[in-house]
């Protein structure tokens, strides 16, 4: 059965500058049916469980992960105290070796960038590569609806933003876009486009992409991707891909048009390697993710393939305000999606319920920070503080005190969030009831060993959610909350 | 749209207004462990390594003494694939192997990465790709590939079969010491000391995206295979 997702943001007619239209207002009533949708909950549940479980293989194989993790915060730190410095100097190198810069304010300029780049190249058809930044922006429907007029065939070229982009979806997930349809979803929605009866089975599903999707990399004409890094140093654009598709989005168009956050900087080249290393043991229990590709500016000379033609539109929209704040280490997300997996309200509620492109805890602080707090206030009351996310996140970033600090800010400005207490009868069921909650395998038996201890001590229920103490064996869980759980959970938080 | 000095200007004095100073240093999360890790940090035999992690991702590694070996290998490979057309890198290592002759003389057509008019049309259509690679990587079983004059991206990269040969001298043992060859290059060579594309590629394309289950050769090939010569 097909998830139900928020309405349609093409419902929405205040088309705010920055491009962020879709419903964030009304996350109660949105997890409230979530939590009641039997088929979602399956589906989520079994993509963060395996997630989790391969998560803590990789990384409990790796002793230098809290090295690794500390380092990342550090150098996440220094980028964003001198980000002027290095974004002078990614443009400097970019240029250096013939590429364009573009520095966007908001999504309006990106979209402005791209569209008048499509026009004067005669562009008909556009490759991209997963990138949240351009789902950010709503980048695909402004292009088809700003620029109607060039006939823009936009294709996503990750399976599961292509089948989202198909049946008209969102993704519910930064890693795992569709992992809210079940195969025969997926079946109903490629048999549209192929024009025949396709089984529910992963072969047939994604040959027939295969060979759908390999057409449009051999015509399209640019080539569009986000960057999980960017290296101030060198102008290196750095994507991760299993698919490939990062890889020959980037190799195959004459053009390659790179939408990258600000925030997504590093200094160094050395600095790859603790991210991308971070990036694929956090994301997906990879030691190293397929497609690991650095780009530099267009082909060299004597390339027969690469683009010729290399832009890099360094994006702010919105993401400056935060800088210099309380909310600062925000930015130092990598989008690995490792908070999401372990969090227990994105775990009752999957992605769409947040209304927003980055859901899950770092979706509760972002959004309400780049869309303004008043749209998205309930945000921040998703969560149950109960410091999973922290605990899980490679860069460290403390989310559930950017949470709190959220919600004073909330209370400073009279902005009143919604307590969700009322909103979650049935989440707070599952989370009462341990036979709901097990985390199956390694990570559930030392996820309950610290938090045993701490449940004695402070009331806290013995079956709080998520793999803590995977990394934090012998520990007790440092003090999160300024109040036990169950009584902010009492509260309705 | 945003001009760069003012941009900048922004940004830096966003960056200066703060005296919010993040004091959240992660460590308390992450402690090291007692236990002993279970990867072997000093990793023995880089060759051996190299091998087992790629077979663990579904790629197929052999090890093999010379050329002639290797020759026999694509030509076996090219025969159980039906393969019509093979596209390879244009350098002088695979101009060595002295493997064109044979594979057309097996009805298998040679299309050399140089000079090509239409690049899209060969590569698409070849069904196997032929290529070295710069340096390999024990730990994750991963090819380190340059691009350059000579060394399509393509041809990794559209042909459903692949096959690198890569010579153990040419084995690193980390992810770090691969990356670290790079940073040193730009520092020596600035620009030229770091290609316009360098991609670390780890066993075969993949997907997941549908229930979570593995679909094998998404994008890239699905078929990936390294011969360590040495
Ligand atoms: S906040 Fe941390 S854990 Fe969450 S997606 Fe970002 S980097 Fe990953």
């Amino acid at each position: 059965m097909e998830t139900r997702k928020p309405t349609r943001r093409r419902e929405t007619e205040d088309r705010r500058p920055e491009g962020l239209v879709s419903p964030v207002e009304g996350f109660n009533e949105r997890a409230r049916r979530a939590v009641r949708d039997g088929d979602l909950h399956d589906s989520v549940e079994l993509f963060t469980n395996k997630s989790v479980a391969g998560r803590n293989a990789v990384l409990n194989a790796l002793p230098e992960a809290p090295g690794l993790r500390e380092r990342a915060y550090h150098i996440k730190q220094e980028t964003m105290a001198n980000l002027d410095r290095y974004l002078g100097q990614m443009a400097d190198a970019v240029e250096g070796r013939g590429g364009n810069v573009f520095f966007a304010d908001t999504g309006e300029d990106v979209v402005r960038y791209i569209g008048d780049l499509a026009r004067r190249k005669g562009a008909k058809v556009l490759t991209k590569s997963k990138s949240m930044a351009t789902e950010e922006i709503e980048l695909n429907r402004r292009l088809e609806e700003d620029y109607a007029d060039l006939d823009l065939e936009i294709v996503e070229t990750d399976l599961g933003e292509w089948i989202a982009q198909l049946a008209g979806d969102t993704p519910s997930h930064i890693v795992g876009p569709i992992l809210h349809m079940n195969r025969r979803r997926i079946a109903d929605v490629l048999s549209g486009v192929a024009g025949e009866e396709l089984p529910p089975d992963v072969e047939a599903l994604g040959s027939f992409a295969r060979r759908r999707l390999r057409e449009k990399f051999l015509t399209a004409d640019i080539g569009i991707t986000g960057a999980n890094f960017g290296v101030a140093e060198t102008g290196t654009i750095a994507t991760v891909t299993n698919e490939g598709n990062g890889r020959l989005v980037t190799s195959v168009p004459p053009v390659h048009v790179v939408v990258m956050g600000i925030e997504k900087l590093v200094p160094r080249f050395e600095d790859l390697s603790v991210f991308v290393r971070l990036l694929a043991r956090s994301g997906t229990g990879q030691k190293l993710t397929v497609y690991t590709n650095f780009v530099t500016g267009p082909r060299a000379p004597g390339e027969i393939d690469g683009a010729e033609e290399f832009h890099l539109i360094l994006m702010d929209n919105g993401r400056s305000e935060l800088l210099g704040t309380e909310f600062e280490e925000a930015l130092y997300c990598i989008r690995c999606g490792a908070c999401l997996n372990v969090c227990p309200v994105y775990r009752q509620t999957g992605g769409h319920a947040y209304g927003s492109t980055y859901s899950g805890p770092i979706g509760a602080v972002i959004t309400p920070l780049l869309k303004g707090g008043k749209e998205a206030k309930d945000l921040p009351h998703a969560s149950s503080l109960c410091g999973a996310c922290w605990e899980a996140c490679p860069v460290g970033i403390p989310l559930h005190d950017l949470l709190l600090k959220l919600r004073n800010k909330q209370v400073r400005e009279g902005v009143a969030g919604k307590a969700q207490g009322l909103a979650f009868k049935g989440f707070e069921n599952t989370m009462k009831n341990p036979a709901l909650y097990k985390i199956s395998g390694k990570a559930g038996r030392l996820a309950r060993k610290p938090l045993a201890k701490a449940g004695a001590k402070d009331g806290i229920p013995k079956t709080l959610p998520g793999p803590l103490g995977a990394w934090t064996n012998g520990r007790d869980l440092p003090e999160l909350a300024p109040k036990p759980f169950r009584e902010l959970w009492k509260e309705g938080i | 749209m945003a001009d760069r000095a003012e941009f900048l200007e922004k940004v830096r004095h966003r960056t200066q207004r703060g005296r919010y100073k993040p004091t959240h240093a992660p460590d308390v999360a992450w402690t090291p462990k007692d236990e002993p890790p279970r990867e072997d940090p000093r990793i023995e035999d880089p060759p051996a390594r190299f091998l087992q992690e790629l077979e663990a991702l579904g790629g197929h590694g052999k090890r093999v003494t010379n050329l002639g070996e290797v020759r026999e290998y694509v030509l076996s490979l090219a025969r159980g694939r039906e393969a019509k057309l093979l596209v390879r890198w244009d350098v002088p290592e695979l101009e060595e192997l002295g493997a064109d002759g044979p594979l057309e003389e097996a009805g298998v057509e040679v299309a050399v990465w140089r000079g090509l008019e239409d690049f899209r049309e060969v590569a698409g259509k070849a069904d196997i790709g032929l290529s070295t690679a710069e340096w390999a990587i024990a730990e994750t079983g991963t090819l380190v590939l340059e691009g350059g004059r000579g060394k399509g991206r393509s041809v990794t990269l559209l042909p459903p079969t692949y096959v690198a040969v890569v010579p153990v001298e040419k084995i690193l043992r980390t992810v770090p010491e691969a990356i670290e060859k790079y940073a040193a290059g730009y520092a020596a060579g600035g620009a030229a000391g770091l290609p316009a594309n360098v991609c670390l590629h780890t066993g075969p394309s993949r997907s997941g995206d549908i229930e979570m289950s593995l679909f094998v050769g998404m994008h890239g090939p699905g078929d990936v295979h390294v011969l360590l010569m040495g």
